[in-house]
């Protein structure tokens, strides 16, 4: 049986300052090194200040995991020399005086199976090395410190997933979970790292570092099983070792590093004292908690009878959940449900496409108002839509400008009807004969009018002219 | 004008005009310039010192608000980082390292109008007790420059005793404050972990360490601990102390006090016959003041220098890891080699006595040795703890003397490495324990001096000064023969 | 007893070189050897603690830019970037 465990590392960029200095958690923006100051540079003499927020982040998440949280959490120094580390150790957590890191032991349901997580911990990232182009001919290395210090939480699995599809489920569910918290970006570049362990059946655990995303992490995990049964069934024995993921090659090589004998030296960072978090402390973080994507899922289905594909959608995205919860009322919930799912998802499928849009809640409620009401069709609301994403204008001033208003007078419908029943003889007698194949003359209709005649009307005349 | 004075009568002469702070800089910048081409007690000196001083007086004399420091000179040890000023730790790696920030502690002094005369010598990265481990030379103690004038704070505790300021401000991480203090017959007050911004301090061993003032009286060391006291956002570690003033009542004296003559640094085999004397005169002194002396025993203190050398070996590997000379140290073209050498080539600018102790510090916290040193020496300072929090529900001091010895002469002790460790061992103690600890010049013997250590509960400055005070009192030294 | 050979692999690992500082080794062994008093006490009964804080009173999550030009204080940058030597 093939045992997978991860090591996912989450950049806590929600937060205004890096773990212990006041230079901006999110270091995007900044031109290199520019977003450094003595702290995060470990200038000599300088000492770390550890930021609040960014605990009680780490421990929202620890909850929502639903790990154990200490009472008093500790920080340790891990000592190695690398250029990207400006202190030459990293400031991280350790479990070896009890528990002391921010989170224990919690799980994570992933179809019908709960991956364990074992320790949640909060760490500094380190800086950036630039690589310019091939490393065997660059004769210095450039690093950018504007990253070092930014908040990290790493979240350790025990070996629990059976499959890289399982991992990817549970990525996905937990990068929706930590977005949903409101603590992480997921979606930003490098915000969001895993490293993975697997093993088969009567093999030793091997490492892979040095996976740049999640899709890369698949292909590895997948590269790493296959090596592994092919190394098993040739009688050859699976080395105990890290493994790098050579993205170039798509392949996992062997490190060179003896990293297996690094002594990290860890002890305790007696710059930081302990800190006690107490249970009200606790119990206010889980207060304060934003609803789960499953409890929300749930609700969704129940109060609303919304079907259960559509609620997960809603449910597990910040941007499409907020839209919904802003619009809908008893009656209308189901109507808005769907129009996000059908059509505003089709037009705003990413992150940039949500912060472009200047659709609000009132629009959607507007526009199934207008559809409901039979001003006009749900074609048209799909044509509204558009516009009003571009343009953020009032619902009835796009609907009235697009002249978007539902044809519904049947004389003038009527006239339509004849005209394409001119058009189209040959379909007029297939109609005649196979019923079914009406929606053809309908599309015609609803062709000529834009999408304005009230498909319900259209259907009933064009019946009632083909039976005259 | 009279150099060897107190910056509480300093401040009353300038006040009545006695003399200006201008006139008494340029003074003391001439005293510099007179001895300490022998004491060798300055590393570099502050060219602005003058100036600074005029603008003091003009504040002065137009009537604007002025600081509680009236620009007395202080000297600073050069392991404390002032913005754009040399902060060289008495190293070569850090030979040519210009803060670009400034301490805690500076900003408090300068913010109430004192004028630095410049930074002193030290041992390497604090890491001695004579000076003579300065990557830049030692420092000779005023009292005999054939003597060390201990250490690691030699400098600072030199410039004060040789007159070439009135105070100056050191760090004491396993005495550092406190040997060279008693070695030269100054104050030297170690407070309580916590009491003082480690901020803008080059950490040695962070866990323990503190910045301490030096003053030539108790009076004195109050009143600057007044100024560099309290918490600071900046260092995480400092705690609050209510502001407490400590020169209010300090000539309260001690009368009913209890005092614990701690047994093991009274009694050990490496104790000089003049300091077991001086000490004995001491325990007479407090009870002519009215205190009743009593022998205590901690039994941890024999195993205590060996945790203090573990764990500041191991926070100082750590702690000095950092000097890989990429981001900042001294020129050295990083192209053409590969970065494991480089960084060892440019580590080999340590000196002997930092190489070695990176060395213990990456063997006892490694994964196989924890177990057998810094585990036990973490635990032996919860020990240590228990132990002297239990003698501190019975007494209100605990003595002893501040070094087992008087000065010696350079080179004498330094090739045996046990010989020197030993030297730390009535002052690791306050360190290992976070309680705050004063020296107090006490004898001068065959020219030489001896200091007498005090030690109180945490945060119990205010009245271990009052002891210091009144131990004072019952003195009558000899001034400086330079 | 201290084996120099590891002695000498710690150093390395240190990224402190000891080509010709041989004595260093002797006298860091003489240390080492003085720790062994720390053998002959019982510990048994302690625990390691630390200084505490609760979470309330560390520092608020603000940005405050620092000075732009620090890494122009520094040393061994190019355009923006810190130069260290070529990784192996
Ligand atoms: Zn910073």
């Amino acid at each position: 049986m093939t045992k997978i465990g991860l090591e996912i590392h989450c950049q806590l960029t929600k937060l205004e300052s890096k773990l212990f200095c006041s230079c901006k958690a999110n270091y995007r923006e900044f031109e290199a090194n520019h977003n450094i100051c003595p702290v995060c540079m470990g200038l000599p003499g300088s000492l770390p200040r550890l930021n609040q927020k960014a605990v009680e982040s780490a421990t929202s998440i620890a909850l929502a995991l639903t790990c154990d949280t200490p009472e008093k959490i500790a920080f340790f120094r891990k000592n190695y020399f690398y250029p990207d580390l400006p202190k030459n150790f990293q400031i991280t957590q350790l479990n070896v005086y009890g528990d002391m890191s921010v989170g224990g032991e919690g799980y994570v349901s992933v179809e019908d199976k709960k991956i364990k997580i074992r320790r949640i911990q909060l760490e500094e990232d380190p800086g950036r090395i630039i690589y310019e182009g091939a490393s065997e001919r660059t004769k210095i290395t450039l690093v950018d410190y504007n990253r070092a210090g930014t908040p990290l939480v790493e979240i350790v699995t025990d070996p629990d997933f059976e499959s890289p599809r399982q991992v990817r489920v549970f990525l996905n569910i937990l990068s929706d979970l930590l977005e949903n918290l409101g603590v992480a970006e997921p979606g930003l570049e490098g915000a969001m790292r895993a490293d993975g362990n697997v093993s088969i059946e009567g093999g030793n655990k091997v490492e892979i570092k040095n996976i740049g995303s999640f899709h890369d992490l698949e292909k590895a995990l997948h590269f790493e099983i296959t090596r592994q049964q092919s190394l098993f069934e040739r009688d050859i024995e699976i080395a105990q070792e890290t493994r790098h993921w050579d993205d170039r090659r798509k392949i996992t090589v062997s490190s060179r590093s003896k990293e297996e004998d690094q002594d990290y030296r860890y002890f305790l960072e007696n710059d930081i004292p302990w800190v006690t978090i107490d249970q009200s402390t606790r119990d206010r973080l889980k207060e304060n908690m934003p609803e789960s994507i499953s409890s929300k899922k749930e609700r969704y289905i129940e109060k609303f009878d919304i079907a259960p594909q559509v609620a997960d959608i809603i449910a597990s995205d910040r941007y499409y959940s907020k839209l919904f919860e802003n619009a809908y009322s008893d009656d209308n919930a189901k109507d808005i449900a769907n129009l996000i799912t059908t059509d505003v998802i089709g037009f705003i499928d990413t992150k940039e496409k949500q912060q472009n849009s200047k659709i609000t809640s009132k629009h959607l409620s507007d526009l199934i108002d207008a559809i409901n009401s039979k001003t006009i069709t749900r074609n048209s609301a799909k044509v509204a839509l558009q516009e009003i994403m571009k343009s953020g204008k009032d619902t009835k001033f796009v609907l009235d400008e697009m002249d978007l208003g539902q044809v519904s007078d049947s004389s003038e419908i009527d006239t339509i009807i004849s005209q394409i029943f001119e058009e189209e003889k040959q379909a007029v007698i297939d109609a005649k004969e196979r019923p079914e194949t009406v929606n053809f003359l309908v599309g015609k209709v609803m062709q000529k009018t834009k999408g304005k005649a009230d498909p319900v009307k259209t259907l009933e005349l064009i019946k009632s002219k083909l039976n005259q | 004008m009279n150099l060897n004075t107190s910056i509480l009568k300093y401040i009353e002469d300038v006040k009545s005009g006695t003399f200006t702070v201008e006139e008494f800089t340029a003074e003391t910048l001439q005293r510099i310039k007179d001895v300490d081409s022998d004491v060798h007690a300055y590393l570099s000196l502050n060219d602005s010192a003058l100036n600074d001083a005029k603008l003091i007086d003009q504040k002065i004399s137009s009537g604007e608000k002025i600081g509680q420091c009236y620009g007395f000179p202080i000297s600073i040890k050069d392991n404390i980082c002032i913005t754009g000023t040399k902060t060289t730790c008495a190293s070569k790696i850090l030979e040519n390292f210009i803060a670009p920030y400034t301490a805690t502690v500076i900003n408090r002094l300068q913010d109430e109008d004192a004028v630095i005369t410049g930074k002193t010598n030290l041992d390497e990265f604090a890491m001695g007790l004579t000076t003579e481990f300065s990557a830049f030379g030692p420092t000779k103690n005023p009292w005999n420059l054939d003597y060390v004038p201990g250490g690691s704070s030699g400098g600072s505790a030199a410039s004060v005793a040789a007159n070439e300021c009135l105070a100056s401000l050191g760090s004491d991480t396993g005495g550092s404050v406190r040997n060279p203090a008693s070695f030269c017959s100054v104050v030297g007050l170690k407070p309580t972990y916590g009491l003082i911004s480690r901020y803008g301090l080059i950490s040695y061993a962070n866990s323990i360490e503190q910045i301490g003032p030096m003053t030539k009286t108790v009076k004195d060391s109050a009143f600057l601990l007044n100024i560099i006291a309290g918490q600071d956002a900046n260092d995480d570690t400092t705690i609050d102390n209510d502001n407490v003033n400590y020169l209010e009542n300090i000539e309260d004296g001690i009368e009913g006090k209890k005092i614990g003559i701690i047994k093991e640094m009274t009694t050990s085999e490496g104790l000089s016959s003049e300091v077991s004397t001086a000490t004995k005169d001491a325990i007479g002194d407090f009870e002519s003041l009215g205190a009743s002396c009593e022998e205590v025993t901690l039994p941890t203190i024999p195993y205590t220098v060996a945790a203090y050398y573990t764990i500041t070996s191991t926070e100082a590997g750590s702690n000095l890891a950092r000097y890989d000379n990429i981001r900042y140290g001294y020129e050295l073209e990083s192209e053409g080699y590969e970065y494991n050498s480089y960084i060892s080539k440019s580590r080999a600018k340590f000196g002997p006595e930092v190489t070695r102790r990176i060395i213990l510090g990456g063997f006892v916290p490694s994964a196989g040795h924890a177990g057998k040193y810094f585990l036990k020496a973490l635990k032996v300072k919860s020990k240590l703890i228990s132990e002297i929090n239990k003698a501190f529900e019975k007494f209100d001091y605990l003595i002893s003397p501040t070094a087992p010895v008087q000065p010696f002469k350079f080179g004498e002790k330094i090739d045996d490495p046990v010989t020197l460790m030993l030297l730390d061992y009535n002052t690791v103690t306050a360190n290992l324990t976070g309680k705050p600890a004063i020296s107090v010049p006490y004898r001068v013997i065959n020219g030489l001096p001896i200091g007498m250590q005090i030690m109180a509960n945490s945060l119990n400055e205010k009245s271990l000064f009052q002891s210091a005070y009144a131990l004072e009192s019952k003195t009558n030294l000899p001034e400086v023969p330079l | 007893m201290v084996d120099e050979e590891e002695i000498i692999r710690v150093a390395e690992l240190m990224k402190i070189d000891l080509e010709e500082h041989g004595e260093h080794v002797s006298r860091v062994k003489k240390m080492l050897e003085y720790f062994d008093i720390l053998d002959q006490i019982d510990l048994s009964s302690e625990e390691i603690t630390a200084q505490q804080k609760s979470l309330n009173e560390l520092r608020k999550d603000e940005f405050i830019p620092n000075d732009k030009k620090l890494i122009e204080s520094l040393k061994n940058f190019r355009e923006h970037y810190v130069r260290a030597p070529k990784m192996n």
